[in-house]
This record gives C-alpha cells, structure tokens and sequence, in this order.
C-alpha cells in the first residue's frame, strides 16, 4: 500500500496524466459507439422506406426525401406515404430514448419510465375520453393525449411534494395514479359502443401510423430544442444522481434542476405519446441498452436516443412487414420488452441474486 | 452483579411480533365476531339490492320452496347468490394473496394487482382462449394458474436484480412493465377479432356482475385450498418480516417457505383473476386495514384480511350498482377509483417502513 | 484565506421536534474542529445545517459576514465543502467518474472541463491513495476504498472549508490513522477550516484543535481536548463510566472504558 500522506508533486502529475488519457479513450468509445448507433438508425430509417408493395432502392429513398428525386411515382411513395411514418418512428424513438433515461437518473432506477410512472396513462384516458365521450378528429385526440399527459405529471409531482421529491415517492405515487386512470379508462372503453372501443383499444397499443402531420410538426421542433437542451442539462443531471445531500453540498439547485429535468423529460414523452401513442417499453429498454454499450465511459443520453429510435425503427419494420398481418408498432414493442425482462433475469441469476 | 443489571441487555427474541396476540387475544376474537356480522349483512344486501326489488319474503322463499317459474325468485338463486358467493370468495382470495405478498417481500405495497399477477393470470387466459381456443373455466383456469405463476417468478426476479434486492419501488416498477407487456400482447392478440375484443374490453376491467353458478362451483374449490393455506402461513410470514438473514438464523427454510407462499399466491390470484378479470387494490389495501386493527402478527392478519377482504369487495360493487344511473360501475372501476387514493395516503406517511 | 463560519440561534429539525434547537456556535478558522456525542445526538444534523442542507428552523448559519441561505448554492460550494454520512453512488460508475464530480462547483454552462479539474481530480485522488483505482467501478470496491472515493471527491471540490461525516467509517485502523493525517496537511499545508465528526474519542482527541461535545442535540462543553475532555464529561455525554489518561504518543486524553464486567484493578497490584 502506497502512504499518500506525502504526495509528491511528480506523483500528482502522473496521475493527471493517467486521468487525462483515461478520459479521451472513454470520450472515444463514446463518440465510436454514439456514431455507429447514428449510422445504424439512418440506415435503418431508410430501410424502412425501402421495403413494402412498391420496393425502393436506397439512393431512391435518399434522393426522393431530399427532393432531388424526379421520378413523380417514386416521389409520392417515399415523401407522401412512408416518410412521414418513419420519421414519426424516428422521432418518438428519439424522444423516448431520452426521456427514459433521464428518468431512471432522476429517480435513481433502472426500471423507472413514464410509461408506468403514470404519464403514459394520463395520455391514455385523456385520448380514450376524447375518443369516446366527445369523438373527435385524430389531432384532437394527440392533443388531448398531450394535456393528459401534461396534467397527471403535474398532479404525480404535486402528490409527491413533501418538503421536496424523492425518487421513491414519485414512482410509487405515479404508479397509484396510474391504476386509477387505466381503471377509469377500461370503465370507458366498456361503456362505449364497439367501434369506439376498438378505436380506442388501438390508441392505447400506439402505432407511428397514427401521427398526423402537424403532430409529427411539433414534435420536430421540440426535439431540436429539448435535446440540446438536455445535453446543456447533463451537467447537473451527473450531480443530482449522488444523492439529494451531495448534490447540494456541491451546489447544485436541487429541487428547480429536478423540476427542469423532469420536465423536459415529461414534455418529450407526453408529445411523442401524443404523436403515436403510448408505445411500450422503448423508454424503458433505450437507456440500460445505451448505458450497456458505453459502459461507465459517459452518460449515454445521445446513445439511448438513437436506441430509442432504433427499436421503434425495427418494431415498425416487423409490425409492417415482417409478420403475417399489419400489426400496430406497440404490440411489437411490447413484445421486445419480454426478452428484455428475461434477460434481466438472467443477468441476476448470472451474478448470484435474485433468490 | 445482579440479575436485574443482566435483563436490561438480555435480547428477546421476536418479542415484539407474538407478544401482543396473547394479550388481546379475547379482543381481537371478539373483532372476529363482529366481522362475521358485518359480512352477514353486507352479503344479505349484496343478495338483496338490484333494478328488481324482491322482498325478504322472496329471498326466503327462493331457498326454502324455490319456484322456478317466479323470476324474482331465478333472479335471487341462479344470479344473486352465485355473484355475491363469488364476490366472497374472490376477495378473500385476493386479500390473502396480497398478505402474503407482504409478508414474503416484506414490501407494504405489494399487491397482486399492482405486482401484475392478475394480468399475466389474465393475459394467459386470453391467450389460452383466442389463440389455443380452449374452451370452458375449468380448463382455462389453469392457464390463470400458470399465467399468475410466470407474472410472479419474472417480477420478483426482475426486482431482485440490483444491490438492494427487492424492494418495494422496483417490485411496483417491474410489476408495472410485466403489466404493460402483458396488456398489449393481449391486445395485440385479439385485435384482428370485433368478437374477442367485444369481450376483452368487458374483461379487462375486472367484475362479479353476471357470474353464474358453474363460475362460482369451478373456482372456489382452488381458492378454498389457497385461502387454507393462507390462513396456516401465519407463523411462517411472521419468521420472514423479520428479513431473510434472522429467518434463516430463527432456524427457518425460507426458500421452502417462499415457494409454497408464491404458489399459494398464484392459485389465489389465477383462480380469482379466472373468475372474475383482473381486480386491483383490494390485496394491498385490506391487510393494512387488518394490521391496524389487530397488529403486526400475521396469524390474525390473514384471519382478519380473509374477513375483511369480501366486505370491502361486496361493499365496492354494491356502491358500483347504485352509483351508476344507467346500468353499473364494475367492481374493478369502483376498487380503482377507491383504491388509488388509498395508496398514496399509505406512500405520503412519511413512517412508510417495511414489513 | 481567512474564513468565518457560524451559527447563530440555530434551530434544525425534520418532524414536528427540533433536533437542534437554538444553538451557537462557532467554528475556528484554520483548525481541526471534531464533533463527538452519542448517535442520533443530531451531530449530522447539524454539519447538514451548517452547509445549508437544511433549512434553519430559526437563526441562521453565518459564512464571511453573510448568511448562508442569502447566497448563491454555487458560490458557497466554491467554499465550503461536505461529504455526507450515507451519500449515494449512482450503478456503474467509475472512480476517475465520480471525483470528477466534485468539480461541479466550478463548471457552468460555458465553462465545461478543465486542465484545472484534471490537477484537482488528480491531487484528490494522489493524496487518498485511490489513483491506482481509478478506472474501476464503484461498485466493485471494499467499503474502505469506497470510503477513500468519497472523500477523494469531497477533496477535489478544492474548498477552504471542508465539513466530512464520519469519514472513518469502514476503514481499517491503518485507513483511519492515514486519512486523519492527511486532513491534518491539508489543515497546515493548505490552511484549510477542517470539521469532522468522528466517534473514536482518542484520535478525536488526538487530531482536532478543538473538540465539540455534544448530547441531544445542544453543545455540552467545547475547547481544546485537553482542556475539555475528562471522565466527567464523557459520562455525561455518552453514559459511560471510564478512566481518562494521557495518551503515551500525543498527551492529549485518552479514554479506557469501563464496562459493567470491567473494574479498575487496584494499582498496588
Ligand atoms: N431525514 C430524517 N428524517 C427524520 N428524522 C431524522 C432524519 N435524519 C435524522 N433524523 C433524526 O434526527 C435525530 C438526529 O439525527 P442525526 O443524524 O443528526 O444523528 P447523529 O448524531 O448524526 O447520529 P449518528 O452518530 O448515528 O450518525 C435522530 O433522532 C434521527 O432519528
Ligand atoms: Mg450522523
């Protein structure tokens, strides 16, 4: 054992050293893994252009979506028919990818998202009411879904106020609000006439299908704001995650970051809800994926974000194309989340718990 | 040195868990008897009250000198009667499954509902039914059985995963994604078939409405053997509150222990989930209610939950038939809407210790 | 740099009951202060108060002449530093990770890392003995070496003030020996304002200027050990019968507990 009492200065130097270089290969393996996670979802975004009645050859897709295209048959495939789903694939993965990993950081879980934490259920019951109580156009019902979302985070952290928030009361009282809202709405749903409950059953699987474009509009602009916004935020995220007492020890604000971060991350979720319903599990499985890849090397929020994009991405190629009958993406989604949990089962049994 | 100088540090072992069972014990039999009265009453009305007023006369008659072409007197023996013995028996069931959940994850918040259970029993009977066209409870019961099984083992795997272990916010959190898979499998399963999803949509809210007498003779011998085993597990449930470490140290097996309370768990939850859909709340909520009437020892909490259980279940669709103008509020709505609050009062009290 | 660092009519509680109620005190510049008591005598409670993790009930924590709830969380992070009893580490993260941590006083949004934060990770991490851990997780550390993490990360936070809850916890005697001599450098090398609750009383005594003695949640006797701590007073503040002698290495008190199976043998024997 070295005595560090006395530290010499040429110690200290060799140690700044060490840190240094530990530091550009993690910042490396993170830009590598980032980057190949990027370049997997272009080409999967194009992929998902490609395939379907009317095959399309990838420099097609690439030239069509610039408009540099010239073949009008071509143009009306790609821009006007499958464009728009898989940018509404791309984006609400995005947007969940990040949203799901701020969320197991603020609340300090891994298992912690806002599908169950009750803001996906508040866009539920808000959609399904608007569905079968006021049977409204489609934009209504995403905006519906917006406010839903909106209002249960809001009610959830008022709930969970007691001389600030811990992680363990938001969770738990969101999961209360949830099973309220998810009994209030199967009430609906049994209430309403068939058709209505079909349409309303559909919402609350999720499918990319469903974005309009003006949907798919907002969503844009808030992920060109929210996600370097996210970034910019980063910084007290990486402190929040010691501990309410070391976070402000440090001097972090405590209570107003949380009530940024968590905010932002509400907001990205509840519009990419409100775009194409409540999809699950991509919140949930984005960011241990993402957090897997780099390892300990960074904190992984642009990672999980293109995760997130990929596996709505791949749900939305099996859902259309790749079993026997169209299904909506959320059934797809839903059921990666199965090898999922079973592969976190099998990682605890690998490391001795869980008995 | 004097005895008196050696008892103040002498430890006593499990002084605080059977203590008091021996000093109340008269009146916490006497609760007993006036729980049995409660429940009287409550089923009488259960039997009593509907949109067909039927006099005590009819009723008695109904039983003694039943007369088959009366309708008031049909409506009480073939409707009536079997949905409040199912009522009964299901709560029960549901209230001691809940308190064993608590005890063996020493987790206040644990329910069968809020843990999944009773989806993954209700997900397997869909399945069952939709996709392997099984056909009649007695069979599809043991698809309720495996479904609630499987819910449990992946859940409780899932939420030992990490240092801490289980606790109570990843047990809700992995509850709540196994919930979420299951949900929209289900969904994704019957969304091809108008027929299927008519039933499901009734289903999924969980109701003892239009329970007749094969539902009530197919699924009470399960329950009667879970809630036998439910109301001898006492001891063994009182060995575990005090964590794995002491139990094992008292000289008990606790994986033997755990294994028969997790199957008794799942024939309670299957065969209630079976017979009447998927019911949140009552298994969280009862045992907290039995606790602070009688205390921590579990032999008189499972005794008072079994009892208190169907009233609470019995009160709940009562308040649903003649809340609702039109028609009725299922039990399940009634239970979500009741229930919900009374989760986030238990997770607000800022004592909210484990079990 | 000369720092002042005080309460005044402090009161500090959590539930319906002050735990600390209506104390002052004042913590010397440029010493090792230790505070010692009984647990849950409110010892972190109060350092939680007198670094503005809890809101006074009453009163108010003093910084240079400003009130410390008057000032900006950051500036008072650039002074003023504090590792918490029980603080938490996030899954997965490595050692260099979490030092690097404690520099988040000095960064905002356009200033991000530094050559400056790379030297004070490095210092921290040199003077705990922990460079060689530094790309391991957490995780897969002793508690000790844990332990030394911590501090290592309340060390690069680089403040004249340094406030540590029991930072000896889970070290071995060696560990404890070692780390207590190294806040005592940064105190002469570095003249930086040291408190620190420790509840082995013969290095409290040994190690700090100044001793504060505390029991339910008021200040019982406080001053330099030699002066303040005797059979008496442990007594009082513990409720443990014992012998105070020199210690044979530093002369400062050394406490020899009694016990209800342990007498003073009689010395002519
Ligand atoms: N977060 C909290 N919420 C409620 N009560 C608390 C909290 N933290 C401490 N207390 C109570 O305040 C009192 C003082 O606790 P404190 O942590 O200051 O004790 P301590 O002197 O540091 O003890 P120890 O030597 O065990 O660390 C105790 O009675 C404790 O139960
Ligand atoms: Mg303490």
């Amino acid at each position: 054992m070295a005595t560090p009492t006395l530290v010499q200065d040429t110690d200290v130097e060799h140690a700044v050293g060490t840190i240094q270089r530990g530091r550009v290969v993690r910042k490396g393996r993170v830009l590598g893994v980032t980057t190949a996670l990027a370049l997997l979802a272009f080409a999967l975004f194009v992929a998902t252009m490609m395939v379907g009645s009317f095959p399309v050859t990838p420099w097609e897709v690439i030239a069509s979506t610039f408009r540099l295209g010239s073949d009008p048959s071509v143009d009306f495939v790609v821009r006007d028919l499958r464009l728009p789903v898989a940018t509404t694939a791309l984006a609400v993965g995005l947007a969940m990818g990040v949203s799901g990993l701020v969320f197991q950081k603020l609340l300090a879980n891994p298992l912690a998202s806002p599908d169950f934490v009750g803001i996906s259920s508040g866009a539920g019951l808000a959609a399904v009411g608007s569905i079968i109580l006021l049977n409204v156009s489609a934009m209504f019902v995403s905006v519906a879904a917006l406010g839903g979302a909106l209002v249960a985070a809001l009610l959830i952290y008022l709930l969970a106020w007691r001389d600030g928030i811990t992680g363990y009361r938001f969770i738990l009282i969101g999961i209360g609000v949830s099973e309220l809202m998810v009994a209030l709405t199967g009430y609906l749903i049994a209430r309403a006439d068939i058709f209505e409950a079909r349409e309303a059953m559909t919402w609350l699987v999720g499918s990319v299908g469903n974005a309009g474009p003006t949907q798919l509009r907002i969503l844009l602009v808030a992920l060109a704001v929210l996600l370097p916004l996210t970034l910019v935020l980063n910084r007290h995220l990486d402190v929040l995650e010691l501990g309410d007492d070391a976070a402000k020890a440090l001097g972090a604000n405590v209570e107003r970051m949380r009530l940024v971060l968590l905010a932002v991350a509400v907001v990205l979720v509840a519009l990419a809800t409100a775009a194409a319903g409540p999809l699950p599990f991509v919140a949930l499985i984005a960011g241990p994926i993402a957090v897997r890849l780099i390892g300990a090397n960074g904190s992984g929020l642009v990672a999980a974000a293109f995760v997130g994009a990929l596996i709505v991405l791949v749900a939305d190629l099996v859902a259309q194309h790749v079993v026997p009958v169209e299904l909506p993406t959320g059934v797809v989604t839903g059921a990666i989340g199965a090898p999922y949990l079973i592969w976190l089962l099998a990682t605890v049994n690998r490391e001795g718990r869980g008995g | 040195m004097t005895l008196a100088h050696a008892r103040s540090t002498s430890p006593a072992p499990g002084s605080g868990v059977a203590a008091p069972s021996h000093r109340h014990g008269g009146g916490l039999a006497a609760g007993l008897v006036v729980l049995v009265g409660v429940l009287a009453v409550v089923a009488f009305v259960s039997v009593t009250l509907g949109t067909r007023d039927v006099g005590l006369a009819t009723i008695w008659k109904a039983f003694t000198d039943f007369d088959p072409d009366n309708t008031s007197e049909t409506v009480i023996r073939e409707l009536r009667v079997p949905r409040t013995l199912v009522g009964l028996v299901a709560g029960m069931s549901l209230g001691l499954a809940g308190a064993i959940l608590q005890g063996v994850t020493r987790n206040p918040l644990a329910d069968p509902g809020i843990m999944g259970i009773n989806t993954g029993a209700s997900a397997f009977i869909v399945v069952s039914i939709m996709v392997l066209g099984v056909q009649g409870l007695g069979t599809y019961i043991w698809f309720g059985f495996l479904g609630a099984a499987v819910a449990i083992f992946v859940v409780y795997g899932v939420a030992s995963f990490g240092r801490e272990g289980a606790t109570p916010v990843k047990l809700a959190l992995a509850g709540a994604a196994v919930t979420a898979g299951f949900y929209s499998v289900t969904t994704g399963v019957v969304m091809t078939n108008v027929d299927a999803l008519n039933e499901l949509r009734f289903w999924q809210v969980g109701s003892i409405a239009g329970r007749y007498w094969p539902v009530f003779t197919q699924t009470a011998p399960f329950m009667a053997v879970g809630v036998a085993v439910a109301l001898f597990s006492g001891r063994a449930l009182n060995g575990l509150s005090l964590g794995d470490d002491m139990a094992v140290a008292l000289g008990q097996r606790i994986r033997l222990t755990r294994s028969i309370m997790f199957v008794s768990v799942a024939v309670l939850a299957g065969a209630a989930t079976a017979a009447c859909g998927p019911i949140v709340f009552i298994g969280l909520v009862v045992p907290h209610v039995a606790r602070a009437l009688c205390g921590p020892d579990y032999r008189w909490v499972m005794v008072y939950t079994a009892l208190l259980s169907p009233i609470i279940l019995l009160s709940a669709d009562i308040i649903g038939r003649v809340s609702a103008g039109d028609g009725e509020l299922q039990v399940g709505v009634v239970l979500g809407v009741l229930g919900a609050p009374a989760f986030i009062a238990l997770v607000r009290r800022r004592d909210l210790a484990e079990l | 740099m000369t720092h002042e660092l005080r309460a005044e009519d402090l009161s500090l509680g959590y539930g319906p009951q002050d735990v600390v109620s209506h104390l002052d005190v004042e913590i010397p510049d440029g010493k090792i202060t230790v505070i010692v008591g009984a647990n849950a005598c409110g010892k972190s409670t109060l350092l939680r108060g007198l670094a503005r993790l809890l809101a006074p009930r009453t009163g108010s924590v003093i910084l240079d002449g400003k009130r410390v709830q008057d000032l900006r969380s950051v500036e008072v992070a650039r002074v003023l530093g504090l590792l918490p009893q029980t603080p938490v580490a996030p899954d997965g993260i490595t050692v260099a990770d979490l030092v690097g941590r404690g520099r988040y006083p000095h960064q905002s949004w356009f200033r991000r890392w530094s050559a400056e934060d790379d030297a004070a990770v490095a210092a921290a991490m040199e003077s705990t003995g922990t460079a060689e851990l530094a790309d391991r997780p957490l995780s897969a550390l002793s508690g000790g070496q844990r332990q030394r993490v911590w501090v290592a990360m309340a060390l690069a936070q680089d403040t004249d003030l340094v406030l540590l809850d029991e930072p000896t916890t889970y070290l071995d005697i060696n560990h404890q020996v070692e780390l207590l001599d190294l806040l005592t450098d940064l105190n002469r090398r570095h003249a930086k304002t040291i408190v620190l609750v420790l509840h082995d009383l013969n290095l409290a005594c040994r190690y700090a200027d100044h001793i504060i003695a505390m029991k339910a949640g008021a200040i019982i006797r406080e001053g330099a050990p030699i002066d303040v701590i005797d059979a008496a007073v442990v007594t009082e503040v513990f409720g443990l019968p014992c012998e105070v002698l020199p210690d044979p290495v530093s002369r400062t008190p050394m406490i020899v507990p009694r016990g209800r199976h342990h007498v003073p043998v009689p010395e002519s024997v």
